[in-house]
């Protein structure tokens, strides 16, 4: 009895409710990518039923993936895959981090790209111009690091400011931005002494960091992983995480920016300064996905395709899904951006050992992002009949006072609205009496 | 400038079209911020529709034997797939905004992650590549009018004939049609006038017996269709008939067209215009299908060529700032309608 | 006549033992009303009698779990608004139903246009509505925008709608709340001319003189049950409030004769630019708050006030004049500054500006708070001390939720809502209280706990600063009255000494003083 009032209690959480419907987008994001992997496989000719079988089958377990043999997919444990999956995890965490922070208060940061390339065009200068013969590389890797931050936390409080004095949708601003952060980081490597003339068939790249002596140090962890990239930089990304939830959750001025968000007139009015703080959140931003990619291109084996003005860092934008999956919550970016460059890892394998190739992720991906955008039904659907009883009759017992009450606020998400079931609060005022 | 006109106007009119897309969803209380994946969407399936009529050798035929009113019809019924398929797509959009209530923010960003994802998840498949191209000729020797094909005399050389009947797609001037028609619907029927008041006070709509998840679905399938068909004009005009799940930002130009025109047709027609200049200058330096006489106009410019391409982005932001303060957006857009809080 | 044989049906409408259940809630118990053919009908109740709950019932909104409704004597079924419209039952909402961008004429035949082809036929639609202006007196302009027009003007639009759609049935939801005293005698004079011509009124209010004033009969209702219904003649106010509350009420509230002390907040030439037109929406007001006293601006909705209020908080900028408070010049202090100088401020909106509703309920109490020095430690929050001073005020303020000082604010009754904003700034014990429509869509009992929350803070000597539409309140409440007209203070009134009507007068433009010498 008592056992069963204790699980009834961790249904109710608020908090198990947001991980069930976060697990609920991933299995379906899966159900879909596997659909459509069968469709293909049913009706194209040069692929048959055993490949669209392999297909699924890696889509879900790439990461142990350990090849083929004799015709047939092997699966085990996979050091160089797992090593590779906390490598490429690390940007996601951080971009992810950065669209969260500006979810917080109430901006969808759709600017990560731009940001995220404004971080490494400035890191890549600063680690390649500083000759490391002169100053310790350690010194340099630093300064890279924080330079790349400082040049996407001002392209990010670009759009910030436009939002904050002249109030343009910070979706259109970020996605000009983007464009134009494409084409300035081209325009500046394009006549830069950085292009690798070195090797010969690497001209359309920037030298490695490594080129300079530069490279983030592995912490030990390439020889937990052997053959893999990763390095110290998801521990960073990791701390900086922690670091965001602290400042979120228990300092005054998260208190200040999550009020921005969540009812911008009532922060003002409550003499915080709105503006300051859309500002301050969407540089916050800026300076998280410009880490993502001053850490990317840090860990020295990695070089950067400068002409990259027809096309925006992929990172960037699968920051939107990290966030969104982790409902914006800093600890649970972790989690989900790790989640997401398994299937990362998952495409790899599958455009390696199959006809499909790795788009099929970014299938899921858009599946479970379209699936976050009302996950608060989804979270309804999950906290049961009982509730759900309450909510059937969308109708609000004391509409006397409602056409005031449940007025929702032009910003107010779908979220909040749907919260404001009036049904739902007339079992809140009965309750209050 | 012929050349410049008619380049002009093939950047224009998919803005347009789009841009006139975005403003029957968001007219009806949908932010439509999918436009883009839904272009992309609409420019795959066009594509795709061309290269497998031909690969069934259904238009070789008339193309021998130079009936080009069949190649035309062609292409209409091409653009009308395109349109079709963009509204069905559309209708993920109009599921999540209007019957779940979701943030349509976040489900246009969705569409727009999801379009380029399957399509070039089918590209690679069908034609192992990251282009999906016509089968064979490209877009200009099938569906391009020349003056030859309207009976007109290879000598006959003039300002009209040239820019309006010379080198120039039907499909922009099914466009324009399509466009004028859109808006007088808009303003002067029943349909229009139920379709605003749902955009700007859906609860008043709904007390007069009008049904307002039914006028928003039907904002936003036109606006997929359109911007579904705008996607294939654009692949056709710009990109030689070739879909490879990216129409370079096309989508969210509009949509800023589309507030720099405060969700009216005309000033939109204006815009676009306006942007399809700069587009076009911007372009015309990365294209490589431009055809031989115009090119030396641009040449001549001789600045950076990233220059042009950064500068319609930076001119949107700029347009943006300084129009903001007049733009009025539909009051009720973007809010899920709640039958409840009337 | 297709209704000849129901003549004899003394009814046009009847709503029978109508009951309407929500999950923990009995909005309707057994509810009757009978609506005369030809009479005008007062529904009477508080905020959260279940009024709105009767109507949407009648317009087929809801399906009551028992009860008929009948018309002409026959029983109908009403599953949706279309088929309320099919009977001919016209409903004027509190909160207009209109299209702002839209043109008169366009409201007017918006959802029952007339077309060929698709197409409007404006023209015809037109020569009806300007028939129907004619023929009762409701003179607009067909092709100014909504936006542009006046509230009253706008209550002329939803009654054309209902007489363009045929309505015989028309209801008025708290049609006088927006209406200034002289609107309010036009509109029922018009309900009159309507009556005259045949049609059915049901006139929701709480307000008990319009209804002692225009009503044939009343139906009273109290939490979701029916108290009675009797003849307006047979009545009096008293007898109609006790009805209503279900025991004695005061009318009045009960203040001792103020006692002003030092000037706390004093304003001087003070403007404030319009984000409708060029010029200034608040023009040249000079007026002083002392300790101790109550003073009330007063005005139809939509004469600056809005505005006066933002600029003087803080939230928006003024264009000319001083602020003082306390001494101190504030006039361009941010609104933090001001704050801590010593204005509280209760906001017109709870929803927009008082709460963060996605913060619980303790978040909300700290949020003037939550930088002094008590609720951090080098900007972390001590959330010890947050959890100690919400619980504090909820007990002081009585202040009732579901689950304490973790409750989510947006799920807390609007009662309870208002009472929690009041509590966080009136327990900052600063010498200027700003409140604005501080009682707006409470019932009885909240509205009076509200109005001696502010006299005991007048009695401690706060200077309070009232901003109010209810007339009754006004007159109530203050000490002095301020009658703000297009932006300027056009009268200074005694509440002891004038009347409504006067007051009414001041309101609407008609009179004004020349009051320069008071700041002297």
């Amino acid at each position: 009895m008592k056992k069963d009032g204790k699980l009834a209690a961790f249904w109710r959480k608020d908090a198990t409710r947001t991980v069930m419907a976060s697990l609920i987008s991933i299995l379906i994001g899966l159900a879909v990518g596997a659909v459509v992997i069968l469709i293909t496989g049913l009706t194209s000719e040069s692929l048959s039923l055993k490949s669209a079988w392999e297909g699924i089958q890696l889509m879900v377990l790439g990461l142990f993936s350990t090849g083929r043999e004799a015709g047939t997919l092997t699966f085990g444990f996979n050091g160089t895959n797992i090593g590779n999956m906390l490598f490429r995890a690390t940007p996601l965490i951080l971009t992810g981090l950065s669209v969260a922070v500006a979810f917080k208060t109430g901006l969808f940061n759709i600017g990560a790209p731009g940001q995220y390339l404004a971080g490494t065009a400035a890191t890549l200068f600063i680690a390649l111009e500083i000759p490391s013969s002169v100053v310790p590389p350690w010194i340099i890797w630093i300064l890279a690091f924080l330079g790349g931050m400082a040049a996407g936390a001002v392209w990010g409080a670009i759009p910030g400011m436009l939002k904050a004095f002249l109030n343009i949708n910070e979706v259109l601003a970020c996605i000009m931005t983007n464009w134009i952060a494409a084409n300035v980081v081209t325009w500046v490597f394009d006549v830069s002494n950085l292009k690798n003339v070195v090797e010969n068939t690497k001209t359309g790249y920037i030298y490695k960091t490594t080129y300079n002596n530069v490279q983030t140090p592995k912490m030990g962890l390439d020889k937990l992983f052997p053959g893999s990239q990763v390095n110290g930089g998801i521990i960073i990304a990791i701390v900086l995480a922690i670091l965001v939830y602290i400042i979120l959750t228990k300092t005054t001025f998260g208190y200040e920016l999550k009020a921005c968000g969540a009812n911008r007139y009532a922060a003002k009015y409550a003499g915080i300064k709105d503006k300051r703080s859309i500002v301050l959140s969407m540089a916050i931003a800026g300076a998280l996905a410009a880490a993502a990619g001053s850490l990317y291109y840090l860990s020295g084996n990695t070089e950067f395709y400068w002409s990259t003005y027809q096309s925006l860092p992929d990172a960037g934008f699968t920051g939107i899904p990290v966030a969104l999956l982790a409902a914006n919550n800093p600890i649970g970016v972790i989690f989900t951006a790790l989640f997401m460059s398994m299937l990362d890892i998952a495409g790899l394998q599958l455009t390696n050992l199959t006809a499909y190739n790795e788009y099929i992720t970014d299938v899921i991906i858009a599946v479970i992002v379209y699936l976050s955008a009302f996950s608060l039904v989804i979270k309804m659907w999950i906290s049961g009949r009982k509730k759900r009883a309450v909510a059937t009759t969308d109708a609000p017992a004391e509409p006397e006072t409602l056409g005031e009450e449940t007025e929702p606020a032009p910003e107010q998400t779908a979220e909040a609205a749907a919260q404001t079931d009036a049904a739902e609060e007339a079992g809140k005022e009965a309750s209050e009496q | 400038m012929s050349f410049l006109i008619r380049q002009t106007l093939i950047y224009a009119v998919p803005l347009m079209i789009v841009a006139l897309a975005g403003v029957f969803a968001e007219r009806s209380g949908i932010i439509n911020l999918a436009l883009e994946g839904i272009m992309i969407f609409g420019a795959f399936v066009g594509v795709l529709f061309v290269r497998v009529m031909q690969q069934a050798g259904v238009f070789d035929v008339a193309k021998e034997m130079s009936n080009y009113l069949a190649l035309q019809g062609f292409m209409c019924l091409t653009m009308l797939v395109a349109a079709l398929l963009g509204a069905v797509f559309s209708l993920l959009l109009a599921f999540a905004a209007i019957n779940l209530k979701a943030d349509q923010t976040i489900g246009g960003t969705a569409l727009n992650l999801l379009a380029p994802a399957l399509v070039l998840f089918l590209i690679r498949i069908i034609a192992n590549q990251n282009t999906l191209q016509m089968a064979s000729g490209d877009a200009a020797s099938w569906f391009m009018i020349k003056k030859a094909m309207l009976g007109i005399d290879s000598d006959t050389s003039n300002f009209f004939v040239d820019t309006f009947l010379n080198k120039v797609y039907l499909s922009t001037y099914i466009c324009i049609i399509v466009f004028i028609v859109l808006s007088i619907i808009l303003y002067k029927t029943r349909f229009g006038l139920r379709l605003r008041s749902c955009g700007e006070n859906p609860q008043a709509a709904d007390s007069l017996g009008i049904n307002v998840v039914r006028m928003r679905y039907t904002g936003v399938v036109i606006s997929g269709a359109l911007a579904g068909m705008g996607g294939f004009v654009y692949a056709l005009t710009t990109t030689n008939c070739s879909a490879n799940g990216d129409v370079a930002g096309f989508g969210f130009l509009a949509l800023a067209v589309m507030i720099f025109g405060n969700w009216k047709p005309l000033n939109i027609a204006g815009a676009s215009l306006l942007f399809g200049l700069f587009k076009c200058i911007a372009a015309s330096y990365s294209s490589i299908d431009i055809n031989g006489d115009g090119i030396y106009g641009l040449t001549t410019i001789g600045l950076n060529a990233n220059f042009y391409r950064l500068l319609p982005y930076v001119i949107t932001l700029l347009v943006l700032a300084f129009t903001s303060k007049n733009s009025r957006a539909p009051k009720a857009e973007g809010v899920p309608y709640d039958k409840g809080q009337r | 006549m297709p209704d000849s044989e129901h003549t004899e049906s003394e009814y046009i409408i009847e709503m029978l033992h109508i009951t309407k259940e929500f999950p923990g809630i009995i909005a309707n118990d057994d509810i009757t009303l009978q609506l005369r053919r030809g009479e005008i009908h007062a529904l009477l109740g508080e905020n959260g009698a279940g009024k709105s709950t009767l109507m949407s019932v009648l317009f087929g909104l809801y399906q009551p779990e028992a009860g008929e409704i009948r018309k002409n004597g026959q029983t109908v079924k009403i599953n949706s608004p279309n088929d309320a419209t099919a009977l001919h039952i016209g409903m004027v909402h509190q909160h207009f139903q209109l299209v702002e961008v839209f043109t008169v004429l366009d409201n007017i035949i918006l959802g029952a246009e007339d077309t060929r082809l698709g197409f409007l036929q404006k023209k015809e639609a037109r020569k009806r509505v300007e028939a129907l202006e004619e023929q009762y007196g409701l003179h607009v302009d067909l092709d100014a925008k909504i936006e542009d027009i006046t509230v009253g003007m706008q209550q002329r639009v939803e009654i054309l709608k209902m007489l363009y759609r045929d309505n015989e049935i028309l209801i008025f939801d708290e049609p006088t709340a927006v209406l200034t005293p002289q609107e309010i005698e036009e509109l029922m004079h018009t309900m009159r001319n309507l009556t005259k011509e045949g049609k059915s009124i049901l006139f929701i209010s709480h307000k008990l003189n319009e209804i002692m004033e225009v009503s044939d009969r009343v139906t009273v209702l109290r939490k979701g049950k029916y108290v009675g219904t009797i003849d307006t003649k047979a009545t009096s106010k008293e007898e109609l409030s006790r009805m209503m509350v279900g025991r004695p009420v005061q009318l009045v509230v009960e203040k001792g004769p103020a006692q002003p002390k030092e000037p706390i907040l004093m304003l001087e030439n003070f403007s404030v630019p319009s984000h409708l037109h060029k010029g200034d929406a608040v023009k040249d007001v000079s007026f002083t708050v002392h300790a101790g006293e109550i003073v009330c601006v007063a005005g139809i909705d939509g004469n600056g006030q809005t505005e006066f209020v933002q600029a003087l908080t803080g939230l928006e900028r003024s264009s000319g004049g001083t602020i003082t408070l306390c001494g101190q010049d504030v006039t361009h202090a941010s609104i933090r500054s001001r704050s801590q100088t010593g204005m509280s401020h209760i906001p017109e909106d709870r929803h927009k500006h008082g709460l963060v509703l996605d913060y619980t309920l303790e978040q909300n109490l700290v949020l003037q708070k939550y930088y002094e020095p008590r609720f951090q430690n080098h900007g972390f929050i001590r959330f010890d001390e947050v959890r100690a001073y919400a619980e504090q005020l909820i007990e002081q303020y009585d202040v009732r939720s579901g689950q304490g000082p973790v409750t989510i604010a947006r799920s807390m009754s609007g009662g309870n809502q208002q009472k929690a904003i009041v509590a966080r700034e009136i327990d900052r014990d600063l010498p200027l209280i700003v409140a604005v429509q501080p009682t707006r869509g409470l019932d009885v009992g909240a509205i009076e706990y509200i109005h001696g929350q502010l006299v005991a803070q007048r009695d401690a000597g706060k200077a309070v600063l009232l901003v109010s539409l209810e007339l009754d309140e006004v007159m109530n409440l203050s000490d002095r009255i301020l009658v703000m007209y297009e932006g300027e203070i056009v009268g200074e009134l005694d509440p002891k000494t004038t009347t409504v009507e006067e007051l009414g007068l001041y309101m609407a433009g008609a009179k004004r003083q020349n009051r320069k010498e008071e700041s002297a």
